[in-house]
């Protein structure tokens, strides 16, 4: 027999039980469809933090940290993020973080300074950390804003608000905040008052040492908040203010308790500086470098396999939930296959009589279990395609009432396509493998002997 | 005998084993039949005539003893090869005609050709000669529901004979059909004996037909030949 030929009564049969064969194909459909949107979706999530990560400073960037501090902010019951530790004694003040701007292979470096602040707009307010952050950071290409301008030098009167924080003030126009008046509110303790009062008329508020101040800056510019969170460090950050009119802000000296633990000689220094390379290349020698400084260090560049392998596991568990729908429709061909052994038993004992081999009624088998596995792939990458569109429109309708950007969370390349075909119509033979070899075994005797 | 038979049987058993007690269908045949001649094979219900057309036909294989074809020991054949014969050396009828319903006529007698890997174009030519031939030609797109039990049994003889065959095996073939039209059919089969020397085994049992038609008569009872066979 011809393989042409086997091909042809393969789909002479399936035509002839149309419904079935449709019901059989829907089921492979489905399981395709289910491991095409799985797939796609998780490509699309790697592609989409992968491509943020990349847009964003955070490869580039190396935190220094103090002595006795694993990660920045000190907070002891974080998990430890500095790979090496830096020596007990080293202390992260203004000299050190100049000496860390002078290292070859460093772009800038600027301590991480931030204090706790009561931010108002309007008549709304927000308790926020606001960032001190110069203008040479603000102003890099990692940092996107989409409203306004990055403020233009590190004495410049006006700060950089996000857009998170905007909307959490009441103002939901971007565009429209450039320009308006921001207050900053914050805490200051005189000590020298502290030291000749008892602690009941401190919270009597008789004579409070506990001053609040408000100082008022100009919003120059709005970033964009990037759907996956991948700019981190500064995008993430509420309010940027630049160095110069941070300093004349009447604060505490610290912004956590922790820091007080690293009081050296009296100086606390800070909790960490942010290091920016020129180049990822960079990051191994200026690492070796910071740390021959006595400093820890963490990059999140570091951290880059551990991402790669949780994406390789959530693609296993996507690719598991889709499985499940590939098994059932492949138990839904072997029903189809037995069914349709039992209805044409007849029909096989006669091709055999008239000389069908074993292999040739096999192949018969074999061949429309591979066309409906073929037909439901085809079908089933449709149809996963147009649902995770459909998934995406609507995240993309809830989202954008969020001020959200559009984001395509889910990502095609060719070989998903090609992979689900051919993995169907495997699946679909291997399915076709047991049914065909009955139909092979069939006794022409039997099946001629009684009407 | 002056000519070697072209089928040789020998001891020829076959046993069927039923809830663990074997059942002898054919115990120990001895046959030679000629080229070219119309043997009848008779016998009552159950006396192991379609098991002893099937064991011919090579959709069985026997329990013990041989079948010789032309020479050509058949009995021991492994599956692929007795496909093999059953395509090119034998062609077979059966009483409820076996035609694939699905098909049409044409495309029921072109069916061994398919198996035989013979091109598209040649079985559908062929396959519509052999039709004219049994005198259906107008009926070829006719699927078998559309056609008469007569009109069935040319069809299947027509599909018997496509690929040439040395011998023709019919089983009952006039067992479905009225005493007019089974008289038509098995004149067509003496036809073919006779105008192109076709070899014809056929099971009946209407007496009159066989005394009318065959040459030489089997007898068969309890899967023994008891009249008209060839002592070994
Ligand atoms: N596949 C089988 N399995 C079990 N027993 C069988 C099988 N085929 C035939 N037999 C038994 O073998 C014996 C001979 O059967 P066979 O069909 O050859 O008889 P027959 O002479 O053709 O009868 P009929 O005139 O009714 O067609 C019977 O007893 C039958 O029950
Ligand atoms: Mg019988």
């Amino acid at each position: 027999m011809r393989p042409a030929d086997a091909v042809d009564f393969a789909l002479a049969s399936l035509r002839q039980r149309r419904l079935r064969t449709f019901l059989t194909a829907s089921g492979v459909m489905i399981g395709i469809g289910a491991l095409v949107s799985m797939i796609s979706f998780g490509k699309g999530l790697q592609k989409n933090v992968t491509r943020a990560f990349e847009a964003s400073d955070l490869f580039t960037t190396v935190t220094v940290l103090p002595g006795g501090a694993e990660k920045p902010g000190g907070d002891p019951d974080g998990k430890p993020r500095a790979k090496a530790p830096g020596r007990a004694d080293a202390l992260l003040d203004d000299a050190a973080v100049a000496a860390l701007a002078r290292l070859p292979g460093v772009a800038m470096a600027y301590p991480d300074v931030s204090f706790p602040a009561l931010v108002g707009l309007g008549d709304r307010r927000e308790f926020r950390l606001v960032q001190v952050v110069p203008a040479a950071a603000v102003n890099s290409s990692a940092l996107r804003i989409r409203w306004g301008r990055a403020y233009g030098s590190d004495d410049e009167n006006g700060v950089v608000v996000n857009r998170t924080v905007l909307r959490q003030l009441g103002e939901t126009e971007p565009a429209a905040a450039v320009g308006r008046t921001i207050r900053i509110t914050t805490v200051s303790i005189d000590l020298a008052r502290l030291a000749t009062l008892n602690l009941a008329s401190i919270f009597s508020g008789a004579s409070s040492p506990v001053s609040q101040e408000t100082a008022e800056f100009p919003i120059v510019g709005v970033t964009e908040v990037m759907a996956f969170g991948g700019e981190g460090g500064l995008a993430e950050s509420a309010v940027m203010i630049p160095p110069g009119p941070a300093g004349r802000i009447k604060r505490l000296p610290f912004s956590s308790v922790w820091d007080l633990f690293r009081i050296r000689d009296g100086r606390i220094g800070y909790s960490a500086a942010t290091v920016r390379l020129a180049s990822l290349r960079d990051l191994d020698r200026v690492r070796s470098k910071v740390q021959d400084l006595g400093f820890g260090t963490f990059a999140l560049a570091d951290q880059l396999e551990e991402v790669t392998r949780a994406f390789r596991f959530m693609d296993m568990a996507l690719a598991a939930v889709g499985m499940i729908a590939i098994v059932v429709a492949a138990l839904g061909i072997v029903n189809t296959m037995i069914m349709s052994i039992l209805e044409r038993y007849r029909e096989i004992g006669v091709m055999k009589a008239v000389g069908a081999s074993d292999g040739d009624i096999k192949r018969i088998f074999f061949f429309e279990s591979g066309a409906i596995g073929l037909a439901g792939g085809a079908a089933g990458c449709v149809l996963g395609w147009a649902t995770s569109l459909l998934i995406n429109r609507l995240i993309d309708l809830y989202l954008s009432r969020q001020g959200m950007p559009h984001v395509a969370y889910f990502s095609f390349p060719a070989w998903i396509f090609l992979g689900a075909v051919a993995f169907a119509v495997l699946v679909s033979l291997a399915s076709g493998i047991y049914p065909a070899r009955r139909a092979a075994r069939v006794d022409p005797v039997v099946a001629l002997r009684h009407d | 005998m002056t000519d070697a038979p072209l089928v040789r049987v020998r001891a020829l058993a076959r046993t069927y084993v039923i809830g663990g007690v074997p059942v002898a269908a054919l115990a120990g045949v001895d046959l030679d039949v000629a080229a070219g001649s119309f043997t009848a094979v008779t016998g009552a219900s159950g006396s192991g005539k379609s098991t002893l057309l099937n064991l011919l036909g090579g959709l069985d294989t026997p329990s013990a003893g041989t079948i010789e074809v032309d020479g050509a020991l058949v009995s021991g054949l492994d599956r692929e090869a007795l496909a093999r014969y059953r395509r090119s050396v034998v062609g077979m009828i059966f009483q409820s005609f076996n035609l694939v319903p699905s098909r049409t006529a044409l495309e029921n007698v072109e069916l061994p050709l398919v198996f035989a890997g013979v091109d598209k174009k040649e079985r559908k030519r062929r396959a519509a000669e052999f039709l004219d031939r049994v005198g259906l030609g107008g009926r070829t797109g006719h699927r078998p529901a559309e056609l008469s039990g007569g009109e069935q049994q040319r069809v299947a003889v027509a599909r018997a004979l496509i690929n040439g065959p040395r011998i023709l095996l019919a089983d009952e073939p006039t067992g479905n059909l009225d005493s007019r039209t089974a008289r038509e059919i098995v004149g067509l089969l003496d036809g073919l004996n006779r105008e192109r020397r076709l070899t014809v085994v056929m099971v009946s049992h209407e007496e009159s037909l066989v005394r009318e038609f065959a040459r030489r008569i089997v007898r068969l009872r309890d899967g023994r030949i008891v009249d008209g066979g060839d002592a070994a």
